[in-house]
C-alpha cells in the first residue's frame, strides 16, 4: 500500500447519523420493582430467581411466542453487515464514508414468477469517493467476498457500482459480475490480504 | 617450580588455585619476604614471549597479586611504576584488569588517570578483540568516569575523540549500554562545541535500533533498554539540534511504524531537554512534517504521539511567558497550526476535520497563553462558519470543535471553584460567553426534537461551560438548568432517550458543586409533579422519581428529598383509598437508592432515621397485621420487603445500645405487647400476620454477629429453629416462605453459636433421615432442607461432607419429583443472597465454594458412569430410572452456575465429558441446565483457548455438539425447538474456539503447530452456512462472526472457499 492515497480528504458522516435499525425498545417491565436504576439497589428482587421455580426449567415462557416470530433477512441486515467493512484507504469504515448506502441495497426474489421459491438476489450498489477511485474494484470485491461468507446459500450476490459515479464503471462491474475473474483474483495472495485486512474490523 | 611458573600452569583450568598462589604471593609482599621488584623482574623472561597467550598469562599473574594486596599497601611511586608497566602492555590479557584496580586506589591521581585513558584511547585494534575483553576495556573507562571525571574532562577534545574512535564499530548490546552511558556524561559535561557532530553521529549511527533479544534473554538487555539509553543521548545536548531533529524527521519516511514511533519518541524527549530557543528553531520545521501524520493517520498511536510532540513544544514555548503577543515564538509557532486547522473547519464533515480538532485541543491545552493565542485566531472564524452553515450535521461539527475547545479551557483554568490553578490571566473565551450562550441555548431548546445528536452536542457544550471555572454566573447556570428540567418534565421520548439521559447525567454532576440551584430550580419542579395517591390513571412517578434519586447525591438535597418523600409516604398510610402499593413500594425505593449511595454510617441524621423509618414504620407495620390500620399498603410482601431492605441499611450502622433495642424488638416491631404478639410460637398466625416475619428477618440481618439479646433464643434456640422450619414447610405465601427460610438460615450460619452447632445437624437429620435413600419427599421440605443445608455449608461445619452426601442422594430417588426439586436445589447452596450476605455479616468461608465443588464433582461423576453402564450393557439388572441422569446434570449445572472459572479448570477433565452430556439433553425443561452449561463452556474456552478441550481430547465431540444445539429445526419437527437463546449461545461458543489466542499468550504456544480445530473445519463451514438462515436475527449475527472466526482464525494448509 505504499502507493499514493487517491482521495486524501473524504467527507464522513458521523457515527450518529447511520442508519440503524431501531430495536422496539423492551417494554418496561412492569414486574414487582420495575426496570431503571432502581435495580441497582435490589441486587435480586428485580430479578426473582428462584432456582426451584419451575418456570425457569421450562419452554413454556412468555417469550415463546417471541420464539416462533420470524425475523427476515432485510436490507438493513444486509447494510450491517457491508457497512463496518474498512476502506482499503483510511480506516474507516464504507458506512462513514457513505460507500455502501442503506436505499442502494435491495432484496428480491431471484425467480419472481416461482413465488414459493427461496431464492433471493442481493444487490448492493457502491459509491466511489472519487470518479477515478482505482480500489472501486477492491471495495467491491471486499462487499462480495463479506456478503458470500456470511448470506446462507439461497442468496444471490450482485454487486456493482452506481451508475454515474465512476469513469470506468462499465469495466469495473464486468470484473465484479464475472465469476472466473472474481474467482482468478481471490486466488491472489496480495489481494486477499489487503481484503483480509478490510474484513477485519467487521462486527 | 616458582609460584609464577605454578600459576602459568594452573590459570586456564583452576581459578581458585591461581588465586590462592596469587594471594599466597600477595601475603609475601605484604610481610616482606619478597619484592615488588622481584616479582616483576621474574615475569621477565615471558613477558617478551611471542605468544601474546603467554604474555597475557604473566600480566594476569602481576595483577592477580596487585588485586589480593591490601589497598594501602602499594606507595604512591609504585602506582606510577606499574601504571605505566600496564599502560605499556595494555593490549596484553590482563593489563586492563590490572589498570582497574590501580585507579581504585586512594593514592592513584589524576596524571595517571590521563596517562590510562590515553593509554585506553591508543588501544590497537579494540573492535577485533572478544565481547568480553572489549567489555572490560569500557569497564576501565566507565570507572575512571566514575572516579576520575575531571581529569578526563580536562583533557578536552582528546578525550572525546579518543572515546568516539574506541568505541566506533561496536555492535554488543552489552556493551553498547555501557557506551551509551559514558558518552552520556561527555555529552552532558564537556565543553562539545568542537566537536557535537561527531559525537552525534557517533550515537545516532544506531538509530533506530533493530536489537532483538536472544531467546531465553541471557544478558536481560531488552531493545527497549537500548532505545532509552540511546534516547537519553540524543536528546542531552541542545548542541545535537541541528542534526537530531532533520534526521529524527527524515525517519518519519520509514515504512516501519516502529521506526516512526522510535523516532517520534526521540523527538519529543529532545523537544523536553532542548532549551527553548533550539526547540523554537525547529517548531515550524517539525510542524510541517508532523502535520501529515495526523492528517492523514495510518496508524493511530503514530498520530497521538505526533500530537504529544506537538503539545511539548507549546508547552517549553509558554515557558516564562505571561503575557500573549504576536510576537512570541509560541505565536509564531502556532500561526502555521490555527491557520491549517481553520482551512480543514472550513469543511467540518471532511475526514481532516477530526484530526484539526485533535490539534487545536492538544496545542491549546499546553498553557494559558498558548490557550489564548488559538482561540483568538480561531474562535471568530467558526462562529461565522457557523452562522453561514447550511445544514444541521455541519452546524453539530462545528459545535463538536468548540466543545474541544471548552475541554481545553477546562483543563487550562480548572473547573468549578478549584483552587491552585492560579492564572492572572483572562480566559479568552469570556468574550464569547454571550454568543456561546445564545448558540448553545438555541441548538439545544430550538432545534427539531428527532435531531438528537445535535442538541446532545449542545448539551454537553453547555455542560462545559458551566463546569469551567469562573465562567458562567449562577443565573447563567440556572437558564441551563431550567433547559434541562424542561426536556426531561415535558418532552416525549425519542428514539433511545440519548438526550434524557445526558440530561440527567448533567444534573446530577451540576448538583454536586451547585446544589442551591438544584433545589431551587429542578427540585420543587419535580416534587410538584408527584401524585399525591397512585389511582392507576398517572403512572409518570417512576421517571420523576428516578431523576430525583439521580441528582439527589449532595447532602442538602438528599435531607430535603428524603425528608418530602418520608411525609408523602406518612399521608399515604392514613389515606382511605391509597391506590395501588406500587406507589408507596416505589417511594420507598427511591429513599433505598439514594441512602444506599451515601455512607449511612457517617450521616448525621441517622438517628433520626431510625426512629422514623425503622421505629416508626415498624409499629405502622405491626398495626397493619392486626387489622388496625387504616389501609393495606403495608400488608403487600413488596412493600414490605422494600422497607425491610431500608430498615437494614439503617440498622447495620446504628449504635451498640440502638442495635440491642432493635434485638428485643425483633418479633414485637417496637408494638406494645397487647396489640401485637411477636410470631414464633404463635398458636394460629393469619397470613397477614406471619408476613411480619419479612421485616423480623431484615432487622435481624442488620445486627452485629455477636448481639446477644435476641429473643427464644436462652438457653439455645432449638425450639426457636424447629419453630421457623415447621413454618416455612408449612408457610404457603412464596414470599413469607423466603423470608422464614432466611431467617432460620441467618440464625444458624451467624447467631448459633460454635458448641451449640449439633442442634442444627439434628434438625438437619430431622428433616432428611440419614440411610433413607429412596425416600419421597414433598418440595417444602426439600427446599427448607437446601436452605438449612446453604447456612451450614457455608460456614464450614464438620459435618459439610455428610451433608453434601446426603443431599446427592436425593437425586437417586425413584420419585421423579423428589429427585428433579432436589437437583434444582444444588443452585441455592453457594448462591449469593442479599440477606445471607457478607455486608450483612454472614459466615462466609473462603474455601467453602472449593469444598462444595471438590466434594461434589467426583460423586456425580461416578454416579453418571454407573448409571450410563448400566444403560448400555446389562437388561438383567433393572436400569436406572431416566430421571435420575438429567436431575444429576441439573445440579452440576447449578454448582457450577455459582463456582468461580479459576477453580473449574483442574477439574476440566473429569468435567468436560458430563457437560458434553448436559448438551446431549433433549428435554424442554433441560434448557436452563444446557444454557447454564453453554455459559460455563464459554468461560472456560475464552479463558484457556481451544488447548485446553483439545488436552482432554474432546474438540471433536464438543464442536459436534454445539452445532447440534446451534441448528434450528422447524417447529413441526417431533424434537423439541433449541430456543434461539441457546442456538445463540452455542454459537458464541464455536466464535470463542476459533477466535486467535490473545496476542499476550507466549508465542511457542502459537507457533509451529497445526491447530487442533483443523480437522472440523469443513464440518464447521458447512454446518454453519446452514445456520446462516436462521429465523432469528440474532442468532444469524452470532453465525456470521462464528463463521468469520473459523474462516479467518484456523488456518488451513491451502485455501479453499467452499
Amino acid at each position: 500500500m505504499a502507493s499514493e492515497i487517491q482521495n486524501s480528504n473524504p467527507t464522513i458522516l458521523n457515527a450518529a447519523d447511520l442508519p440503524t435499525r431501531l430495536r422496539p425498545t423492551a417494554p418496561r417491565k412492569s414486574g414487582a420493582y420495575g426496570a431503571g436504576i432502581f435495580t441497582s439497589a435490589l441486587p435480586s428482587a428485580a430479578n426473582p430467581n428462584d432456582p426451584f421455580s419451575s418456570s425457569l426449567y421450562s419452554s413454556e415462557t412468555s417469550d415463546s411466542e417471541d420464539e416462533l416470530m420470524e425475523e427476515p433477512i432485510d436490507e438493513q441486515e444486509i447494510y450491517d453487515l457491508i457497512s463496518t467493512i474498512s476502506d482499503p484507504e483510511h480506516p474507516i469504515s464504507l458506512g462513514a464514508l457513505a460507500v455502501v448506502s442503506l436505499p442502494d441495497i435491495s432484496i428480491k426474489p431471484s425467480l419472481p414468477n416461482v413465488p414459493e421459491s427461496p431464492l433471493r438476489t442481493v444487490s448492493v450498489l457502491i459509491t466511489p469517493t472519487i470518479t477515478h477511485c482505482s480500489l472501486a474494484t477492491v471495495i467491491g470485491l471486499g462487499v462480495r467476498v463479506r456478503l458470500e461468507q456470511s448470506l446462507p446459500p439461497r442468496f444471490r450476490v450482485d454487486v456493482r457500482i452506481k451508475e454515474g459515479t465512476h469513469s470506468t464503471a462499465d469495466e469495473v462491474n464486468k470484473q465484479l459480475a464475472d465469476k472466473e475473474r472474481v474467482a482468478a483474483a481471490l486466488e491472489n495472495g496480495t489481494l486477499m490480504g489487503v481484503i483480509a485486512k478490510m474484513l477485519e474490523t467487521c462486527q | 617450580m616458582s609460584a609464577l611458573q605454578t600459576f602459568l600452569l594452573v590459570v586456564d583450568h583452576n581459578k581458585d588455585e591461581a588465586k590462592e598462589i596469587a594471594e599466597r604471593v600477595a601475603h609475601d609482599v605484604e610481610i616482606r619476604k619478597t619484592t615488588l621488584i622481584e616479582i616483576v623482574q621474574s615475569l621477565g623472561e615471558y613477558i617478551n614471549d611471542e605468544d601474546p597467550i603467554l604474555r597475557g598469562k604473566a600480566v594476569s599473574y602481576l595483577t592477580a597479586v596487585i588485586k589480593a594486596l591490601s589497598p594501602k599497601y602499594l606507595s604512591r611511586q609504585q602506582i606510577q611504576v606499574l601504571t605505566t608497566f600496564f599502560c605499556d602492555r595494555i593490549e596484553d590479557g590482563g593489563a586492563v584488569a590490572g589498570l582497574e584496580t590501580l585507579q581504585k586506589l586512594d593514592r592513584f591521581h589524576r596524571e595517571l588517570a590521563e596517562e590510562v585513558a590515553r593509554a585506553t584511547f591508543g588501544y590497537q585494534g579494540l573492535q577485533s578483540r572478544s565481547q568480553s575483553q572489549r567489555f572490560q576495556v569500557y569497564q576501565l573507562l566507565n570507572e575512571l568516569m566514575l572516579n576520575h571525571r575531571s581529569a578526563l574532562r580536562d583533557m578536552g577534545d582528546d578525550s572525546i575523540v579518543g572515546i568516539v574512535d574506541l568505541m566506533t564499530g561496536e555492535k554488543d548490546p552489552r556493551n553498547l549500554m555501557l557506551v551509551f552511558s559514558i558518552l552520556k556524561v561527555v555529552m552532558v559535561e564537556w565543553d562539545i562545541s568542537n566537536h557535537a557532530e561527531t559525537l552525534f553521529d557517533a550515537v545516532y549511527n544506531y538509530f533506530p535500533i533493530t536489537f532483538r533479544p536472544p531467546p531465553n534473554d541471557p544478558y536481560g538487555i531488552t531493545a527497549q533498554d537500548l532505545k532509552n539509553r540511546l534516547q537519553d543521548c540524543i536528546s542531552s545536548t541542545r548542541h545535537f539540534a541541528p542534526y537530531a531533529i532533520p534526521s529524527l524527521l527524515d525517519k518519519l519516511d520509514s515504512t516501519s511504524p516502529n521506526v516512526k514511533k522510535d523516532a517520534l519518541n526521540a523527538l519529543i524527549a529532545c523537544i523536553h531537554t532542548y532549551d527553548p530557543d533550539a526547540v523554537s528553531r525547529y517548531s515550524v520545521t517539525i510542524w510541517e512534517t508532523l502535520k501529515f501524520e495526523i492528517l492523514n493517520a495510518q496508524e493511530e498511536f503514530l498520530s497521538d504521539i505526533s500530537l504529544e510532540a506537538l503539545q511539548g513544544i507549546a508547552k517549553r514555548l509558554s515557558e516564562g511567558v505571561t503575557e500573549a503577543s504576536p510576537q512570541l515564538p509560541l505565536a509564531q509557532y502556532l500561526r502555521p497550526i490555527t491557520k491549517e486547522c481553520n482551512e480543514q473547519l472550513r469543511e467540518p464533515q471532511q475526514k481532516q476535520a477530526k484530526p484539526s480538532q485533535q490539534i487545536l485541543r492538544y496545542t491549546s491545552a499546553a498553557s494559558a497563553v498558548s490557550f489564548i493565542l488559538t482561540v483568538q485566531s480561531v474562535v471568530a472564524p467558526l462562529l461565522t462558519i457557523y452562522q453561514e452553515a447550511d445544514g444541521i450535521v455541519k452546524q453539530r461539527a462545528l459545535l463538536e470543535t468548540l466543545v474541544v475547545l471548552f475541554d481545553s479551557a477546562i483543563s487550562v483554568f480548572g473547573e468549578w471553584s478549584a483552587r491552585g490553578l492560579d492564572t492572572i490571566l483572562m480566559n479568552p473565551l469570556l468574550e464569547f460567553k454571550d454568543q456561546f450562550s445564545e448558540i448553545f441555548g438555541q441548538a439545544l431548546m430550538k432545534s427539531a426534537k428527532e435531531e438528537v445528536s445535535f442538541r446532545v452536542t449542545a448539551l454537553k457544550g453547555f455542560l462545559r461551560l458551566s463546569t469551567l471555572r469562573d465562567f458562567f454566573q449562577d443565573n447563567e447556570i440556572g437558564l441551563f438548568v431550567q433547559y434541562l428540567d424542561e426536556i426531561l418534565l415535558t418532552e416525549e421520548s425519542v428514539g433511545r432517550d440519548d438526550l434524557k439521559k445526558e440530561a440527567i447525567a448533567a444534573l446530577a454532576e451540576i448538583s454536586k458543586y451547585k446544589p442551591r440551584l438544584i433545589m431551587d430550580i429542578t427540585f420543587p419542579a419535580f416534587v410538584a409533579t408527584l401524585p399525591d395517591a397512585d389511582d392507576g390513571t398517572i403512572s409518570n412517578y417512576l421517571p420523576t422519581l428516578e431523576i430525583l434519586a439521580q441528582i439527589s447525591v449532595e447532602k442538602d438535597i438528599f435531607e430535603t428529598l428524603v425528608r418530602r418523600l418520608l411525609s408523602k409516604l406518612t399521608i399515604l398510610l392514613q389515606k382511605e383509598e391509597p391506590g395501588s402499593p406500587a406507589y408507596p413500594r416505589a417511594i420507598l425505593l427511591t429513599i433505598l437508592y439514594v441512602m444506599d449511595q451515601r455512607k449511612m454510617d457517617q450521616d448525621p441524621n441517622l438517628g433520626l432515621y431510625y426512629e422514623k423509618i425503622v421505629m416508626g414504620f415498624c409499629r405502622s407495620v405491626a398495626a397493619s397485621a392486626s387489622g388496625k390500620a387504616a389501609n393495606r399498603i403495608l400488608n403487600d410482601a413488596t412493600v414490605l420487603d422494600t422497607l425491610g431492605r431500608l430498615c437494614n441499611l439503617i440498622v447495620r450502622p446504628v449504635s451498640k445500645e440502638q442495635q440491642d433495642e432493635v434485638a428485643a424488638n425483633v418479633y414485637t416491631l417496637f408494638a406494645p405487647a397487647e396489640e401485637f404478639s411477636p410470631v414464633p410460637f404463635a398458636q394460629s398466625a393469619t397470613e397477614d400476620h406471619q408476613r411480619t416475619m419479612i421485616i423480623s428477618t431484615y432487622l435481624l440481618a442488620g445486627l452485629s454477629k455477636d448481639c446477644t439479646s435476641i429473643p427464644y433464643t436462652k438457653p439455645n434456640m432449638s425450639d426457636l429453629l424447629s419453630d421457623l422450619i415447621q413454618r416455612s414447610i408449612t408457610s404457603t405465601e412464596p414470599a413469607t416462605r423466603i423470608a422464614l427460610l432466611r431467617h432460620f438460615s441467618l440464625l444458624v450460619n451467624k447467631f448459633l453459636s460454635k458448641t451449640d452447632l449439633p442442634l442444627a445437624t439434628e434438625k438437619f437429620n430431622t428433616l432428611l433421615p440419614p440411610g433413607t435413600e429412596s425416600q419421597t419427599l414433598t418440595p417444602e421440605v426439600i427446599k427448607t432442607t437446601f436452605w438449612l443445608s446453604k447456612a451450614l455449608v457455608l460456614r464450614l461445619v464438620p459435618t459439610t461432607t455428610t451433608i453434601l452426601t446426603s443431599l446427592l442422594s436425593l437425586l437417586s430417588s425413584p420419585d421423579e419429583q423428589t429427585s428433579t426439586t432436589a437437583s434444582r436445589g444444588f443452585a441455592i447452596l453457594l448462591s449469593d443472597d442479599d440477606v445471607l450476605s457478607p455486608t450483612n455479616g454472614a459466615n462466609i468461608r473462603l474455601l467453602s465454594k472449593q469444598r462444595v465443588f471438590t466434594t461434589v464433582i467426583p460423586l456425580i461423576a461416578n454416579k453418571i458412569r454407573q448409571v450410563n453402564i448400566a444403560g448400555n450393557t446389562d437388561s438383567e439388572s433393572s436400569p436406572a430410572p431416566s430421571h435420575i441422569k438429567p436431575a444429576h446434570l441439573t445440579a452440576l449445572s447449578g454448582i457450577l452456575s455459582t463456582i468461580p472459572p479459576t477453580l473449574v479448570m483442574p477439574e476440566l477433565p473429569t468435567l468436560l465429558p458430563l457437560l458434553l452430556q448436559s448438551l446431549d439433553l433433549q428435554t424442554s425443561d433441560s434448557h436452563a441446565v444446557r444454557a447454564a452449561t453453554l455459559e460455563t463452556l464459554a468461560v472456560i474456552i475464552r479463558d484457556n483457548g481451544v488447548s485446553v478441550i483439545d488436552e482432554c481430547g474432546h474438540v471433536q465431540s464438543l464442536v459436534t455438539r454445539l452445532l447440534n444445539t446451534a441448528a434450528y429445526t422447524a417447529p413441526s419437527a417431533k424434537a423439541a425447538v433449541n430456543p434461539s437463546r441457546l442456538r445463540a449461545d452455542a454459537l458464541k461458543c464455536l466464535y470463542l474456539l476459533a477466535q486467535t489466542p490473545s496476542p499476550d499468550a507466549p508465542a511457542v504456544a502459537r507457533a509451529g503447530k497445526l491447530s487442533p480445530l483443523l480437522p472440523v473445519k469443513a464440518q464447521v463451514l458447512r454446518t454453519l452456512k446452514l445456520v446462516l438462515d436462521d429465523p432469528k436475527r440474532d442468532v444469524r449475527k452470532t453465525a456470521v462472526d462464528a463463521r468469520g472466526a473459523w474462516l479467518r482464525g484456523v488456518d488451513d494448509v491451502e485455501e479453499d472457499e467452499d
